[in-house]
């Protein structure tokens, strides 16, 4: 059976993997939205309202860290959803460089200068080298897809068996 | 036809995994760390650095002496490397009085840094700072320091407000009285009334001189000063006037001493 044409029947088994339906793969994406949804919009807005009821300056909106976390989340979603199919490594490579473009424009914000409100000291953080740091991380993830697309290109089926093991 | 899954994956997908184990400990190990860097932080900050044991004196060198120490505790687990503070004081004019600095230190984790400061005011009477010894006012404080928090955390703080500053000898006003005497010797009552506004008290002895329109020495004396803060000195004396020195249109020249250099205390003009 083939899964180049996109999603298999639910429990599909072939010859030697057995690809999750298209809806168990959709709701167990959507499962994994919850824990994404608090480390990617809840946690840095509810912190960024606590900082903007106290009259703290801002070091980014509430709105731009929404939009990129709604941007990474649906990337990710998707990235799961799309796992068997040959757009996964293409679409890991979007995640991840979506991530790096996140980082890089956080990085455009340090240092962060915050004002103690109400009285005449400010202080400023950088968190330059750290995010460099971080950049590690999608800049792994774009490797790793390049290497699924070319894994995909050549086989698409041999990494299945170990993706989704009967 | 079914495929054993547990042949060996192949060469593009098993670098694939690596690099995703790899990414995966990166990953958790940055949390960790930003994590720990944010509760140590918190830990910093909730210790706040204190100035202590912070007195003014009148220092050996004709100046003001501002001394302490700083404390800088980092019950963090990281260290503060690089740290540096520099403070300046300037008088309500915006003249600058003089800088103290601190550092460059690095401040384990688990301890406490502490520096001693000196800070040494000039109250001269010929300069720009003339009245910081005569004057109450509000100093200008501005430091800013430089810090490394966890190896990665480059910060700077930069701070400004006003200090008070009580003037050891404020509304100092020496005047002369009316003449009297004869027979060649004419005695003149002398005056000298102040405020010890300073945290400090001002002990030691006040000279005076009564000078001429022509800047002659017309004769002098010395009052024995013992003025703990908050109190205000009133004192006369008589002084004899060298024959045939008039003090009218002169000046009362006084010098405070406390042990060490003079210090001139403003002019004061004799009708």
């Amino acid at each position: 059976m083939s899964v180049s044409a996109g999603y298999v029947a639910p429990q599909s088994e072939t010859a030697g993997y057995r690809i999750p339906s298209l809806g168990y793969r959709i709701l167990v994406a959507a499962l994994r939205l919850i824990p994404t949804f608090f480390l990617l919009i809840a946690l840095p807005v509810a912190a960024l309202s606590f900082a903007s009821a106290r009259g703290i300056a801002l070091p980014i909106s509430t709105y731009a860290v929404t939009v990129w976390g709604i941007a990474l989340m649906s990337l990710g979603a998707a990235r799961y959803i799309l796992k068997p199919t040959r757009a996964f490594g293409p679409v890991s490579i979007a995640a991840s460089a979506v991530a790096l473009v996140y980082l890089v424009y956080a990085l455009s914000l340090s240092p962060y200068r915050l004002t103690v409100p109400g009285g005449s000291a400010s202080i400023a953080a950088g968190y330059a080298t750290f995010l460099e740091l971080v950049m590690i991380v999608p800049a792994i993830g774009i490797l790793v897809g390049i290497l699924i697309t070319i894994q995909d290109a050549g086989s698409r089926t041999e990494r299945l068996l170990f993706d989704f093991p009967a | 036809m079914v495929v054993p899954t547990h042949r060996r994956p192949p060469p593009i997908y098993r670098l694939a995994r690596a690099l995703r184990w790899i990414s995966t400990i990166v990953l958790v190990a940055l949390i960790i760390f930003a994590g720990t860097v944010v509760y140590s932080a918190v830990q910093v900050a909730r210790s706040s650095a204190q100035s202590r044991g912070l007195s003014a004196s009148f220092a050996a060198n004709g100046t003001v002496e501002v001394g302490g120490s700083f404390t800088l505790s980092n019950p963090g687990i990281y260290p503060i490397d690089g740290f540096k503070l520099t403070a300046r004081v300037a008088n309500s004019s915006g003249v600058n009085l003089g800088q103290i600095g601190v550092g460059p230190a690095n401040i384990a984790a688990f301890s406490t840094g502490v520096f001693p400061i000196a800070l040494y005011l000039p109250v001269a009477t010929n300069g720009p700072t003339a009245s910081l010894l005569t004057e109450d006012q509000y100093l200008r404080v501005n430091a800013w320091g430089n810090a490394t928090y966890a190896y990665l955390f480059p910060l700077s703080i930069e701070l400004s407000e006003n200090r008070s500053w009580g003037a050891p000898f404020e509304g100092f006003a020496a005047s002369v009285g009316t003449p009297s005497g004869g027979g060649g010797t004419i005695t003149i009552p002398v005056t000298v009334t102040f405020s010890n506004h300073a945290s400090f008290p001002d002990t030691g002895t006040l000279t005076f001189l009564i000078e001429s329109a022509t800047q002659v020495d017309c004769g002098g004396g010395s009052f024995s000063v013992a003025v703990p803060p908050g109190n205000l000195y009133d004192q006369t004396q008589d002084v004899t006037l060298s024959s045939g020195c008039s003090p009218s249109g002169g000046q009362i020249l006084s010098t405070y001493s406390t042990g060490g250099t003079p210090i001139s205390l403003p002019p004061e003009a004799i009708p």
